[in-house]
């Protein structure tokens, strides 16, 4: 930015000029700067201010009119349109299922991500570094190989309460995997984890503290920021979410609102404004909860690397 | 074939440690104690077992048991109703044959090929153009990240819209005096397109971790730099970015992975009946062939296809890191 000027002695009048005229040129340079960043801003920004746009338009406007004018009234009817368009449900009601699903997803990585990350950074066993391995080599396992004898197990366990008498229908094959521990969460635990002084463990394990004290007492109280961000995330994955609910979820009632927006947007070709108010409003708490929380996520990516 | 993957990964690990400077310091080979057969930490490998419960049940049950199950599948016919039916390698042979297949194959090739490479360009120069102690800063970075947490479902309907006949892009393109083009339904401008769309949504996550490298590097190394003399451009060549290779290192095979596992831009932008399919990738034929036509056998042959061609382009890419990435 500002190199380091080698300052010669000069006439006292010619030096001030000198200074008036750097800090002109560093006020140009300044502006510049802002500018060309807030320009890139909002060349990030434009499918999101189209989106906006669009979404207040009606359908003869947004084909007659000039792409970035301004809406000639703001047409909130095609949001309730939206909203209200599909038979039988809401857009409420996939929120719902999103929010649930997405919950449950985050509570169980939390439990057992942080139990597994606990092992790995705390506890001495045989085979500790191998078994970490193999765990993050499924990170690197693309989970597509997966699909396919998941759906099989999911279809051989019964549940009484679907039409299928399995789990296939259900909302099950989306969020009880997340009890069952997770590469991802146990990476990002274990590297915070391993933060930790191992000095405050030592001390309550003289005082006779068992590690699973040692794991509540000390360790998750201390790690509320990597907790948090792993929650972030893994919300945002199983909100944000597509090929796992299209497989497994079939009925209109059950959808997740990525599923549901799919859905409608094969229903609803050619109807822009109504599918703009849906896309924008599937996005709204992602925004928002990333507008509060952006600390995190940039947090989780830095240390992990990973978005998915 | 697990204890294949695990070298590489061990490498990636003991890597994964130096590449990022917070959690250098939590590398795997840091921790070499003893392990003490009596005293307080006696019977801590009951305790691990315990804590490990979930994991290991989810590891056998969810990821590392299925991988071997998708082996077993893809040498079989089945379509779920009737029983399995061993065809040996018969799918392996049909898939080489199959025209959709190829296609989805060499999309998906493409798409990773220039997407890659062009996602990292991009979002190391504006990394560095964020990289700024300036006022309103982090505003500023908002704008930039806010795609990230968005779902590709959401956003490729919004860019299905700008690419539509009738939307933005030909809009501008028209003050050029360009004729509007058919931008996703035409097979030459599809693929590019697409990876147009999901370049501008994975930009944020690789500039989040070229922002996390680039604070990394001390500034007495710029100081040094420029006191020899270094210009601007000189001090980005032979200090930023020899610096910066652990971080590019890292989001290559990320962005790597993600890349071959392209699905839900291609679900929206190519399935509303498009007969050509000339979008198909390698996840939605799986999808397609496990998921609406039920055949199982060909979607496990597709899928182990897939594992492989992903765990070579991973070790072959690790194998390159000691000519060009430099540890500090």
């Amino acid at each position: 930015m500002s190199a380091p000027t080698v300052s010669v002695a000069r006439p006292p009048a010619g030096a001030r000029r000198r200074k008036q005229r750097r800090r002109a040129w560093r006020l140009v340079r300044r502006t510049a700067q802002y500018a060309t960043l807030i320009a890139g801003g909002l060349a990030m920004m434009i499918p999101f201010l189209w989106m906006l746009s669009t979404s207040l338009k009606t359908r003869v406007e947004v084909f007659s009119s000039a792409p970035f004018s301004f809406p000639t009234g703001l047409h909130w009817e095609n949001y309730t349109n939206m909203w209200f368009a599909l038979p039988g449900v809401t857009f409420g009601t996939f929120f719902q299922n999103s929010l649930f699903i997405a919950s449950m997803a985050t509570i169980g990585q939390l439990i057992t991500c942080s139990m597994a990350a606990y092992a790995f950074a705390v506890l001495e066993f045989r085979g500790r570094h191998i078994l970490f391995a193999l765990i993050l080599a499924t990170l690197i396992i693309p989970f597509q190989v997966v699909l396919v004898p998941n759906f099989v197990l999911y279809r051989y366990l019964p549940w009484p309460f679907s039409d299928s008498g399995n789990w296939i229908g259900t909302n099950l094959p989306l969020w009880v995997w997340a009890f069952f521990g997770g590469a991802f969460g146990t990476f990002l635990l274990r590297q915070f984890f391993l933060t930790i002084p191992s000095d405050l463990a030592d001390a309550a394990r003289v005082d006779g503290a068992n590690p699973w004290q040692i794991f509540l007492r000390i360790y998750v109280p201390l790690s509320r920021p990597a907790l948090a961000t792993l929650a972030i995330f893994q919300f945002m994955w199983s909100w944000n979410d597509l090929l796992d609910p299209l497989i497994y979820l079939r009925d209109l009632p059950t959808y997740t609102t990525t599923v549901g927006l799919a859905f409608f947007q094969g229903e609803y070709i050619g109807n822009w404004p109504a599918m703009m108010a849906g896309a924008l409003v599937s996005l709204l708490p992602m925004i928002i909860l990333f507008l509060i929380a952006q600390k995190y996520f940039v947090r989780g990516i830095a240390i992990s690397g990973l978005k998915g | 074939m697990a204890s294949n993957t695990v070298k590489p990964v061990r490498l990636a690990v003991a890597r994964l440690g130096s590449a990022l400077p917070g959690i250098r310091r939590a590398g795997v080979s840091s921790v070499t104690r003893a392990h003490p057969r009596r005293g307080p930490r006696a019977g801590e490998a009951r305790w691990a077992l315990l804590f490990l419960a979930p994991t290991l049940i989810g590891l056998a049950v969810l990821s590392a048991g299925p991988i071997l199950a998708t082996l077993a599948i893809s040498l079989t016919s089945w379509d779920m109703l009737t029983p399995p039916k061993l065809v040996g390698l018969d799918n392996y042979v049909n898939l080489l044959g199959d025209a959709r297949f190829l296609t989805a194959l060499r999309n998906t090739f493409f798409f990773t090929a220039v997407s890659v490479p062009l996602g990292l360009v991009l979002a190391l120069g504006l990394a560095v153009a964020v990289n700024q102690h300036i006022r309103g800063i982090a505003v500023i970075r908002t704008m930039y990240f806010l795609p990230l947490v968005t779902s590709s479902t959401a956003i490729a309907i919004v860019w299905l819209w700008i690419y539509s006949p009738t939307g933005l892009l030909n809009h501008a393109v028209a003050v050029l005096g360009i004729s509007p083009q058919r931008w996703v339904t035409d097979p030459t401008l599809a693929m590019p397109s697409i990876i147009a769309m999901a370049t501008w949504q994975e930009l944020p996550v690789n500039v989040i971790i070229f922002l996390a490298g680039l604070q990394g590097i001390p500034s007495d190394y710029y100081d040094a730099a420029s006191v020899d003399g270094a210009g601007r451009l000189a001090r980005f060549r032979y200090v930023t970015l020899p610096l910066l290779t652990p971080s590019i290192f890292f989001t290559g095979i990320l962005a790597l992975i993600g890349a071959f596992q392209v699905f839900d831009q291609i679900y929206v932008m190519a399935n509303p009946g498009k007969p050509g399919g000339a979008t198909i990738t390698l996840v939605y034929f799986i999808y397609e062939s496990g998921f609406r036509n039920f055949h199982m056998g060909l979607a496990g042959a597709a899928s182990w296809i897939l594992f492989l061609i992903v765990a070579v382009f991973t070790i072959l890419y690790f194998r390159t890191q000691n000519r060009w990435v430099h540890y500090q």
